[in-house]
């Protein structure tokens, strides 16, 4: 216990900029998940529409899709994906990535870890989207229809709006495990808090203040649970807002890790 | 109502995002700018790709001193790798920019195109002659066995069995110690510095690799020391595409420039002469010599 | 193709062993997470703030820590500090606390499924807390709590990938990259290790589903 309180071994805190080292690296972290949140989005909501068509055979191609990314480790998308991408989509991802990123979000494996990270966010979302536009009343869909408009009308105006709002809070808990699972990208070798971390603890090639690895880690782990508290304290503050609203609670998907239930005492 | 959510997830993307933006100095190496020699090569080479596009990705390790390393303070990469390819990238007239490879790593990003060139304390040998080309060998290095200086049980490599060795996935020593210590019981890392601290905390009784990157981890940590005789003989050379005669000849003309003008033995003083006491002479084997001895 | 297949049989005992190195860490893992979330789940519900507060800290902080850094704290971060724990100690009661704090949650909601009438029946019939716990609240509970237990079994053997990863052992994704950097065939690798997940995660699904047939309450 002495060990883990001892001030020596959380000197290295406070010299030269290594704070400053690991914060960049949780930066890069938070970059990369909301970039594959947004994506996911995306994607999430066009395999939801998919699987709400009353076309059979595709609910059931892409039902089979979202079933494999969601049953597959992360860790494996990512490595293989890293090393079995054909060049050329490396290549034009370097390309079409924006100036204003910054160098480390450009390279060719960023994109491997975000196309792993989109491939299975993607899938969970798009059920927790297809739960939220199941859960609307069935009235409204027909209310639509008598009214006369057409399937994207009814989508854009009537359905999605209120379906999607009823999936805001299981997204943002969704956003909670992205952001945990964005230390797994290290395997890789992109340059994240993780690496930044081992970088730290190996280092006394220069002499300097050592850096012990449980404190460094406790650090790292520190930043991780105050983001994702504060995102699930905005969770459960949506989800009762969403309550007081409508009156009705979506049930929670199963297979998702971090849905913010709030229990409701009878 | 959702709009306004919507538009507040979206500003603070972006401003997050931006926020990264003030890293890009600090992110990308320090490279030396062109040197004055302006040489033009024959088109559809990949040197005159290279000087088109005006850097070369290099790959090297972040973790190993004193071949490859990032310093946390300045962010730079430096070592003995990175050293020569520096020297490659002064002879093509841009700027290196380089990656981490880790061992494991190395052959898949010379075959898609990831990294250029590879400098990162690789062996030379037929398997991977195979699937990648090598340059002439830049170093000899030689296998070794590391333990805790207090640890009197292993004398050398036949004291390995039944007891914990560490190396990393994909470098050459997975194989040398199925053959030399197959009783050992061996544990896989990705990178070094994670057999480092795995030693360091006692969980592995040793580490197999090359007596450079040993040497490295006495110097952060001299409580470490090596033992037994050496185990192989390991040439590093430099790694290139498959097929690419023309880019292999002009790397191994700038090696046995690097040898031949003085940057060598400046370059093993600084990194590796000065700490391990030992002198040694630029290497003089050939590749073909080098592959030979791994058959 | 048909080198795909050589690959499964040159190499099957590796990948096997790696199948099996999985298997363990999961099942284990469960154990310990079912064992430890009931205590939890006890503390969430136990009539004292305190006990309640105890347990929410404990929650809070393994579902919001990424399991890889809690891995690396476990075992280089205790040997550290002294603590002799070895990779597979470090890596089952990591992965199963951290299930632990979810299968609390999922058992607290199964706890609060059943009616507060009959807790207060119980209790007025003069049977203790813990005994209404016991025989009557619990045994409810478990049978709401079957189909998320199984979601939570199938993020078990999916992180168990990260434990291999971390703690330098040999489970199946480690065996596929082995494999791929000895034969530098990396696809045919890591599709029958893919073929090996996808075994655990489907006989996790079907025996669930079959738990759930025969159990489950659906309320």
């Amino acid at each position: 216990m002495g060990y883990l309180f001892d001030p020596d071994n959380w000197e290295w805190l406070v010299t030269s900029n290594n704070a400053e080292f690991l914060l960049e690296g949780f930066l890069v972290n938070v970059q990369i998940a909301t970039i594959a949140l947004v994506c996911s989005l995306i994607a999430g909501l066009a395999l939801a529409l998919a699987r709400l068509s009353r076309n059979k055979a595709l609910r059931f191609v892409v039902g089979i899709w979202v079933d494999v990314w969601r049953n597959l480790p992360l860790l494996f998308v990512i490595l293989y994906l890293a090393i079995g991408l054909p060049i050329s989509w490396r290549e034009a991802y370097e390309n079409a990535a924006p100036e204003f990123l910054p160098d480390v979000l450009q390279s060719g494996r960023v994109f491997a870890a975000l196309l792993a990270l989109v491939l299975y966010n993607s899938a969970v979302l798009a059920e927790i989207m297809r739960a939220g536009i199941q859960s609307l009343d069935r009235g409204q869909n027909e209310a639509a229809v008598a009214l006369g408009l057409s399937y994207w009308q009814r989508m854009r105006i009537v359905i999605l709006p209120q379906g999607l709002r009823r999936m805001l809070p299981a997204t943002v808990s969704q956003l909670i495990t992205l952001n945990k699972d964005t230390t797994l990208v290290f395997i890789i070798g992109i340059q994240e808090v993780v690496r930044h971390g081992r970088i730290l603890t190996g280092f006394n090639f220069f002499g300097g203040v050592p850096a012990p690895l449980l404190q460094v880690f406790i650090f790292i782990g520190l930043m991780f649970v105050v983001t994702n508290l504060a995102l699930s304290r905005l969770s459960r503050r949506l989800e009762i807002r969403e309550q007081k609203r409508t009156g009705m609670t979506v049930k929670p998907v199963s297979g998702l890790e971090d849905q913010v239930t709030t229990v409701q005492a009878r | 109502m959702r709009w306004r959510w919507l538009a507040a997830i979206g500003l603070a993307s972006g401003v997050l995002v931006a926020a990264g933006c003030g890293d890009d100095d600090k992110k990308s190496a320090s490279g030396k700018t062109a040197t004055t020699e302006a040489r033009t090569f024959a088109a559809g080479t990949t040197m005159a790709k290279l000087k088109d596009e005006g850097e070369i990705a290099i790959g090297v390790k972040f973790d190993v001193p004193p071949f490859g390393f990032k310093n946390p303070k300045t962010r730079a990469v430096e070592g003995f790798d990175v050293d020569v390819g520096k020297a490659v990238a002064d002879e093509l007239g841009v700027k290196p920019k380089y990656i981490e490879a880790v061992s494991d790593n190395r052959l898949p990003f010379l075959k898609d195109g990831t990294a250029d060139l590879i400098l990162s304390t690789m062996t030379i040998n037929a398997e991977r002659d195979e699937e990648i080309d090598f340059s002439e060998p830049y170093f000899i290095a030689r296998g070794r066995i590391l333990v805790k200086e207090s640890d009197t049980s292993i004398k050398g490599i036949e004291d390995l069995a039944g007891k914990d060795v560490c190396t990393a996935l994909g470098s050459t020593y997975e194989e040398t110690l199925k053959k030399q210590a197959p009783k050992a019981k061996r544990r896989l890392v990705d990178t070094y510095s994670e057999c480092l601290e795995l030693i360091q905390n006692g969980a592995v009784d040793a580490i197999s690799t090359d007596d450079v990157i040993l040497t490295g981890h006495i110097i952060q940590d001299d409580s470490l020391k090596l033992v037994g005789d050496p185990l192989t003989t390991e040439p590093y050379g430099a790694g290139i595409k498959e097929g690419d005669t023309a880019f292999q000849a002009f790397v191994s003309e700038v090696v046995k420039k690097f040898k031949d003008d003085g940057r060598w033995a400046a370059s093993y003083e600084k990194w590796v002469g000065r700490y391990t006491g030992e002198d040694q002479k630029p290497p003089t084997m050939t590749l073909q010599e080098a592959i030979d001895l791994s058959k | 193709m048909s080198s795909w297949f050589e690959l499964l049989t040159d190499n099957f005992d590796a990948l096997a062993s790696g199948f099996w190195v999985t298997l363990r860490l999961v099942g284990a893992s469960f154990a310990v997470a079912v064992v430890v979330g009931t205590l939890v789940a006890a503390l969430r519900i136990a009539p004292s703030v305190w006990l309640q507060r105890l347990g929410g800290v404990y929650v809070e902080t393994f579902r919001n820590v990424p399991l890889f850094i809690l891995l690396i704290i476990a075992y280089s971060g205790l040997r550290r500090a002294g603590v002799p724990i070895g990779p597979w100690t470090a890596g089952i009661a990591s992965l199963g606390l951290y299930t632990a704090a979810y299968v609390a949650e999922v058992l607290r909601s199964g706890v609060f499924a059943v009616s507060r009438g009959q807790i207060e029946a119980s209790l007025s019939l003069g049977f203790g807390y813990p005994q209404t716990l016991r025989r009557i609240v619990l045994p409810q509970a478990v049978r709401t709590v079957i189909s998320p237990l199984g979601s939570l079994t199938i993020a078990m053997i999916k992180n168990s990938a990260i434990v291999g990863a971390a703690l330098a052992i040999n489970d199946l994704v480690k065996e596929a990259r082995i494999i791929g950097s000895r034969t530098f065939e990396t696809d045919a690798a890591f599709f029958w290790a893919a073929v090996g997940y996808l075994l655990l995660t489907v006989a996790a699904t079907v025996a669930f589903r079959q738990l759930e047939r025969r159990y489950a309450i659906s309320r």
